[in-house]
């Protein structure tokens, strides 16, 4: 049974979200603050978290973070707006996807469904990058000094599928059907935004990829 | 500027003509007095001299012929006694003669082919005798051409510079109206920034300037208000409709254990939501869009693979058909610039439409017009009718088939926004006929070259 994370301020909607999940048969923990929610979270190893940007006190981006910091879980960020600033910042702060209100909940229940239903891909071959060396059955990225490079679920599911193409191009609408489990909620803001942080991990200047390339007008291609 | 000409042209005709007539009576009658005075005394003259030496007469008139360029003849007992040597008795008509023969002092204008002639008879019962004395008025009728030529030049000078004043005045006067009507439709497109430049010191021009700033400042004013009122809105139905939404959700999923009248009102009630939340959406996204908030990402993009995505997504988002792209073959791969997200709207409500409005999209087809990508969303549906081609893209505008047909409603703000988004990319958005005879929806979109890109 999925133990999902609700941290949202506004008690309708939190309490709608909360029968809606628990219709669905989820376990539900809620909070109205980011504070309790992060506490929360160290208590009951959620699953997934739904984290509303707008909170009193701590801000849904610093709980994400939060959350971030201490495991890999999927965050779905619950934006107000959808100005491509407050995705931007809330897919930063380490938040694996984003809905805006008003959204559709049979939407956010889908997008939910796809994280959970994604487990990484044990049979993706080891490769080496650099001086990195991934290895998927164990689902991790090495430093030449043997150390490893944390990277979230996104972002190795990322790429080791970009990694499978052996050099071929996949486009924006192909990564978030292979990698987030849909393409027709997202937006290519969600590929472009998590390629960008994997190239601060992976590349030696992100500013200047030589291994995960942009190819313009197509999608992007790792370079092995 | 023709009616000024025309004013300037008759008044200064109707100077001339009368300054030409007053002048022309002066000097006549001036003229006149003198040669009767002048008569009267060679009358005198003749007198003494047939009293004294008739022989003389002869040179006496040929004398005075010379001194004032009259000729004069004399006649006595109705015979001419003699003339001076140019003078004609013809000039003398027998309507004079029998006056002066009656004894009266008498003086007739005559006009001879164009050359006024005075002639003057004096009787002089004394001797029996009629002295006529014809004076030649064509010093004066030569003065008279003069000043009717510089009258007539005149007139004309006046009636060029009417014009010339006429048309000044116009331009001056009309040229702030021009550019009152040059802003307005600048407003008119969009440029809600457009104000008048106060130049002229005019105080008209300066108060017509600054009421249209002052009038086009408030209604800038007014519409950002609505705009304003309308984004504040939006935002705050957006919590109450997420609980709405979520909580309708709640109760689909205990659709079961509800009564059949419960089951009906809960479709309907999940319909309308579905309505009412697209709505929101639509108007938060042109809050955003007419408040110029959302910048644009464009990038460089290659349009056949663009259009194809596009494509997939909306049909996929809708759970509609997806229908198939046709890219005309001698076009190649242009490139364009676009802001992804928002093509991909304007490709999403084009499909939603035809399915909305017509039996769906038959085609999407790309090929190139006057050197621009044209992107063809094409029905064949009924089409929108001429009278509604422009109308279709203003904001909750309801068409005969939104109306004729039960069509599952839109937001009606579908196709502004869609205009919205092609114009924000640089783009046009149009509909014609599609070669099926239904609607066709054209975006057209600048191609970019490789070097620029």
């Amino acid at each position: 049974m999925a133990r999902i994370l609700i941290v949202e301020d506004d008690d309708h909607i939190r309490t709608a979200l909360r029968l809606m999940f628990e219709g669905e048969g989820f376990e539900v923990d809620d909070a109205a603050t980011g504070e309790v929610g992060v506490a929360l979270f160290g208590r009951m190893a959620s699953d997934i978290a739904i984290v509303d940007v707008m909170l009193p006190g701590m801000s849904g981006f610093e709980t994400s973070q939060h959350l971030r910091n201490a495991s890999d879980l999927p965050i779905i960020i619950v934006s107000a707006r959808d100005e491509t600033v407050d995705v931007v910042l809330g897919l930063e702060s380490g938040a694996d996807d984003y809905v805006t209100k008003p959204f559709v909940p049979e939407e956010l229940l889908a997008r939910v469904k796809a994280h959970l239903r994604r487990r990484p891909d044990k049979s993706a071959k080891a490769f080496t990058l650099g001086d990195l060396h991934v290895v998927p059955d164990e689902g991790v990225v090495r430093q030449s000094d043997g150390s490893e490079l944390h990277l979230t679920s996104t972002e190795f599911r990322l790429l080791t599928d970009l990694a499978s193409m052996n050099g071929k191009v996949l486009s924006r609408e192909d990564l978030l059907e292979r990698v987030w489990g849909y393409d027709y909620f997202g937006d290519s803001r969600l590929v472009d935004v998590h390629i960008r942080r994997l190239r601060t991990k992976i590349e030696p200047d992100p500013a200047n990829p030589i291994y995960l390339v942009t190819v313009r007008g197509a999608g992007y291609k790792l370079v092995l | 500027m023709v009616t000024f000409g025309l004013g300037a042209f008759l008044l200064s005709s109707i100077f001339a003509s009368l300054t030409y007539l007053g002048v022309r009576h002066v000097l006549v009658n001036n003229q006149q007095q003198s040669d009767l005075k002048q008569s009267y005394e060679n009358a005198a003259l003749i007198r003494s001299t047939l009293y004294t030496s008739p022989p003389e007469l002869a040179k006496l008139l040929n004398s005075i012929q010379g001194a004032t360029a009259s000729n004069v003849l004399v006649q006595t007992h109705h015979q001419w006694l003699s003339k001076s040597s140019n003078a004609a008795t013809a000039d003398v008509s027998s309507a004079i003669i029998a006056s002066v023969n009656a004894g009266h002092a008498t003086d007739q204008t005559l006009d001879f082919n164009n050359q006024i002639i005075f002639v003057v008879g004096v009787p002089v019962p004394a001797v029996e005798t009629q002295v006529y004395e014809v004076f030649q008025l064509g010093n004066l009728e030569h003065t008279l051409q003069v000043l009717l030529l510089y009258m007539g030049a005149g007139a004309i000078l006046t009636t060029l510079i009417g014009m010339g004043g006429g048309l000044w005045v116009t331009r001056r006067a009309v040229r702030p109206l021009l550019e009152v009507s040059e802003a307005a439709a600048l407003i008119a497109q969009g440029e809600l920034s457009t104000r008048l430049v106060v130049t002229r010191a005019d105080e008209e021009v300066q108060q017509l300037t600054e009421s249209f700033n002052l009038m086009v400042s408030q209604l800038v004013e007014r519409l950002e208000r609505d705009a304003r009122f309308a984004s504040d809105v939006s935002h705050e139905l957006r919590s109450p409709l997420t609980t709405l939404a979520t909580t309708a959700s709640v109760l689909n999923q205990h659709r079961e254990e509800l009564s059949s009248a419960g089951q009906e009102s809960l479709s309907l009630l999940l319909a309308d939501l579905a309505i009412f939340q697209s709505l929101v959406e639509d108007l938060l996204e042109m809050a955003r869009s007419d408040a110029g908030a959302v910048p644009l990402a464009i990038e460089t993009v290659k349009s056949i693979e663009l259009v194809r995505q596009s494509v997939r997504s909306a049909s996929r988002r809708h759970g509609l058909d997806e229908p198939p792209v046709e890219v005309r073959p001698d076009i190649g791969d242009p490139l364009v610039r676009v802001d992804r997200r928002r093509f991909e709207r304007v490709i999403t409500n084009l499909i939603d439409n035809a399915h909305r409005y017509a039996n769906g999209a038959v085609a999407v087809r790309l090929t190139v017009e006057d050197g621009q990508l044209a992107v063809n969303v094409d029905d064949n549906g009924a089409g929108v009718p001429h009278e509604e081609r422009e109308h279709v893209f203003e904001r909750f505008f309801r068409g005969r088939a939104a109306h004729d047909r039960g069509i599952a409603r839109g937001t009606g703000l579908g196709l502004a926004l869609s205009r919205d988004h092609v114009l924000a990319i640089g783009g046009t958005l149009r509909v014609m006929e599609s070669p099926e005879g239904g609607a066709r929806f054209q975006i057209l979109m600048p191609i970019v070259d490789e070097v620029h890109a």
